[in-house]
């Protein structure tokens, strides 16, 4: 049995005995994905806030669905396609709101990175900004289902198939989108080498 | 080797190349290829630049209370429920008996006031229209005639003769 087989069962028999009542499961389900699911929906929204708001919503639904739960699926499948369905709603919801400010005005959410030194000098500072701007503002660009597949293939390293289940769509719809993503992205960023 | 930048398909294992996700040997064939074609070479340095670029985009960590409003909310949800039923509780327990022989009797006169009202009777006049045969409609013509006859017979015509 191969790892991935192995975390399947594991992450199922766990929501099977959240479904049976044990409450510290859920909190087992919690602990293990919820970075995964928040910083997913960051780098789906670009807004800390709404990406919490939103991480909350899918563990809701998750915990909501303990009676019906059955594991036909590998368990973070059926948790990235409540988690995308969010994401992509929300996008929807807020199209018309969002605007190159907004993603600008996020930068203040983003952890200070160490680039060399423990204390990055004022400039290098501003570079590092500079270029995460960048690189947020070249995901936030791309179609809802491109950036989607992209943030599972490269954050959560994720195979074609499961995207594929999690975006409801065929292995080679996928393989699609990452393409014209990459192109996008390689158009965009390949001068940050 | 053939150049996989020919074809999107081929393409893919630039792409897994770039996420290091191709195994030893078919990453020693690749390198050995990318060497010597520009092509390839340059799209696979446009590609590990995305790569790294999005390495550098770290998302912010999760808040310290993230469980804490999750839980609450959770905790809301089946309170809701519970709420509404915890008044009724004591009393439910109480008069169950009774509670069940109501609901049982409002479920019979609902199953008994729903049945479908009984078919409107038909109109007379259709009754009458199928009721009536040839013959009767033949003797009622007879009768007419028979009728007229003696009408006849008992205020004769001034100007006609006598029989």
């Amino acid at each position: 049995m191969g790892a991935a087989a192995a975390a399947l069962d594991y992450d199922a028999e766990l929501m099977l005995r959240v479904k049976e009542g044990d409450g510290a499961s859920f909190g087992v389900l919690l602990d293990k994905h919820r970075s995964s699911v928040v910083h997913f929906l960051y780098r789906m929204v670009q807004n800390h806030a709404v990406a919490e708001e939103l991480a909350q919503e899918v563990f809701l639904r998750v915990y909501r669905s303990r009676a019906s739960y059955e594991p036909t699926a590998k368990f973070t499948t059926w948790l990235f396609r409540i988690a995308t369905h969010l994401a992509l709603n929300a996008l929807r919801d807020t199209k018309h709101e969002r605007s190159q400010e907004h993603l600008d005005d996020d930068t203040s959410e983003m952890p200070v990175r160490q680039i060399s030194d423990s204390r990055p000098s004022i400039e290098q500072y501003m570079v590092y900004q500079a270029r995460l701007a960048e690189i947020r503002q070249a995901i936030g660009t791309l179609p809802e289902k491109q950036r989607a597949a992209v943030l599972m293939h490269k954050y959560e390293e994720m195979e074609y198939s499961q995207i594929a289940k999690v975006l409801s769509c065929s292995e080679s719809a996928v393989k699609s989108l990452l393409f014209r993503a990459y192109e996008t992205l390689r158009a965009r960023l390949a001068h940050m080498a | 080797m053939k150049c996989p930048i020919e074809t999107r398909e081929s393409a893919e294992v630039l792409l897994a190349y770039c996420a290091r996700k191709l195994d030893a040997a078919r990453t020693g064939i690749l390198e050995e290829h990318i060497r010597i074609c520009p092509v390839c070479r340059e799209f696979a340095d446009a590609q590990r630049a995305v790569w790294e670029a999005l390495d550098a985009w770290e998302a912010a960590p999760v808040s310290a209370d993230f469980d804490r409003r999750l839980y609450r909310r959770i905790e809301n949800e089946v309170g809701w429920l519970d709420l509404l039923l915890r008044p009724l509780r004591p009393w439910v327990a109480r008069n169950a008996l009774p509670i069940a022989a109501a609901v049982a009797v409002v479920l019979t006169a609902g199953v008994l006031l729903d049945r479908p009202a009984a078919a409107p009777p038909a109109p007379e006049e259709s009754a009458q229209v199928e009721s009536l045969q040839p013959e009767q409609v033949e003797k009622a013509l007879d009768d007419m005639q028979v009728v007229r006859e003696f009408h006849r017979l008992v205020r004769p015509d001034p100007g006609a003769p006598l029989m």
